[in-house]
């Protein structure tokens, strides 16, 4: 319940139409939040683009499955990503997890606040926990990406598989 | 239905800390493009204290000159985790496995490396715990008996757990071990009752709780001590 109350605020926030909401078939295990007009990458990054900016972090389920984040490690502003390479990593439970790209491009803006909480990357992934900000070099790029219906599915058949 | 899955089982005898972790960034590359399949290095090493990525270094309680001094190496690395002492008679596992393969996100992958160190414990009568919130690892009741540091890129796992047989605990007393101030390090020797096999013996048994607890349908075991690691 709280969950989906979570969801449609945040919907609100970012001005989207709907949430999709969290699946409670017995059948699936998916039981994070996935939002309507992100782009996701099967190694569960979300990207938001608007503006000409798109913004970039890692998505409910990612988090769930990495446990506290205590340590966040960031690139600087001015630096450029390439898709699907690592930009920076996340410490939780003694593992460093690498992030990955969703787009390539120069990044524009670092979100300095996971340096003192961390921990946002767990509260609040979609919103005060998003990482970087990147103007994309090539925004056909985004094309090639999931939708939130596909990184449902996504999401419930890796959980499900095993 | 499961697909059966093998786990490579590589016997390295006593290695040197950066050899180690050359070949284990070798081997990250080739399992990341399906060259090999899950890979486990089975191991010792030299007496090594190595700190995680956030760079710890205030846990090191003596200057890095007397570490020298005392025969023991000093390697910074890009595993989760704080400082922490590895040496002779100390297991160490580095699985080298795809997790997208397992389907397990960090959190699961290491309650499952805690575990493994929790089963071989029970084997010799030890009651360990894990599962502390806050303070990944293995306890027995206040006391540290196993450590887990993991890098984990692109899906694929390196580091992994160093479970104390019986090494020498005085080296610890050298750091915080693991950022903990007030909890004492332990070892299997001192907690059980049994009489323990050959170390070999032990080490070869945490492997096989570790193919267990994740699934794995045969382990090929191969004995590469003196592995040249470039070739």
């Amino acid at each position: 319940m709280a969950l989906r109350m979570w969801a449609s605020s945040t919907a609100n926030a970012l001005r989207l139409s709907s949430a999709t909401r969290p699946h409670f078939s017995p059948l699936s295990r998916c039981f994070s939040s996935v939002l309507d007009g992100l782009k996701y990458a099967n190694s569960h990054e979300w990207v938001k683009h608007e503006g000409g900016v798109a913004t970039v972090g890692i998505t409910d389920h990612a988090q769930d499955h990495l446990g506290e984040v205590v340590f966040v490690d960031l690139p600087e502003t001015g630096g450029s990503v390439t898709k699907a390479s690592s930009f920076g990593a996340v410490e939780s439970v003694k593992a460093t997890s690498d992030i990955n790209s969703p787009i390539s491009g120069e990044i524009v803006e670092v979100n300095s606040k996971l340096t003192d909480t961390p921990g946002l990357i767990n509260t609040s992934p979609y919103e005060d926990g998003w990482m970087i900000k990147v103007k994309p070099s090539n925004p056909s790029e985004l094309d090639s990406l999931m939708g939130s219906k596909e990184y449902t599915k996504f999401c419930e058949e890796e959980d499900a598989a095993h | 239905m499961r697909i059966p899955r093998n786990l490579e089982v590589w016997r390295l005898g006593t290695v040197n800390y950066l050899e180690a972790l050359k070949l284990q960034e070798k081997l990250a590359s080739e399992r990341k493009i399906n060259k090999i399949s899950d890979t486990l290095l089975s191991l010792q090493h030299p007496p090594t204290y190595t700190l995680g990525k956030r760079r710890t270094d205030y846990n090191l309680l003596i200057p890095e000159s007397e570490l020298k001094d005392m025969g023991a190496e000093l390697h910074y690395t890009q595993r989760g985790g704080d400082i922490t002492f590895h040496g002779p008679h100390q297991a160490i596992l580095y699985p080298i496995v795809s997790l997208r393969d397992i389907g397990f996100g960090a959190r699961k992958y290491v309650e499952n490396l805690e575990s493994t160190m929790i089963d071989l414990s029970s084997l010799y009568g030890v009651k360990a715990h894990g599962l502390r919130k806050c303070e990944t690892g293995v306890w027995v009741e206040d006391r540290k008996i196993g450590a887990i540091g993991v890098r984990i890129s692109s899906g694929i796992t390196s580091h992994g757990l160093a479970f104390n047989i019986d090494p020498d605990l005085s080296f610890f007393k050298h750091i915080v071990p693991c950022g903990i101030a007030d909890k004492d390090v332990t070892s299997l020797r001192k907690e059980t009752d049994m009489e323990l096999p050959d170390e070999a013996v032990v080490q070869d048994q945490l492997v096989s709780c570790f193919a267990r607890l994740f699934g794995y349908s045969d382990i090929i075991w191969k004995d590469k001590r003196n592995i040249d690691i470039d070739g």
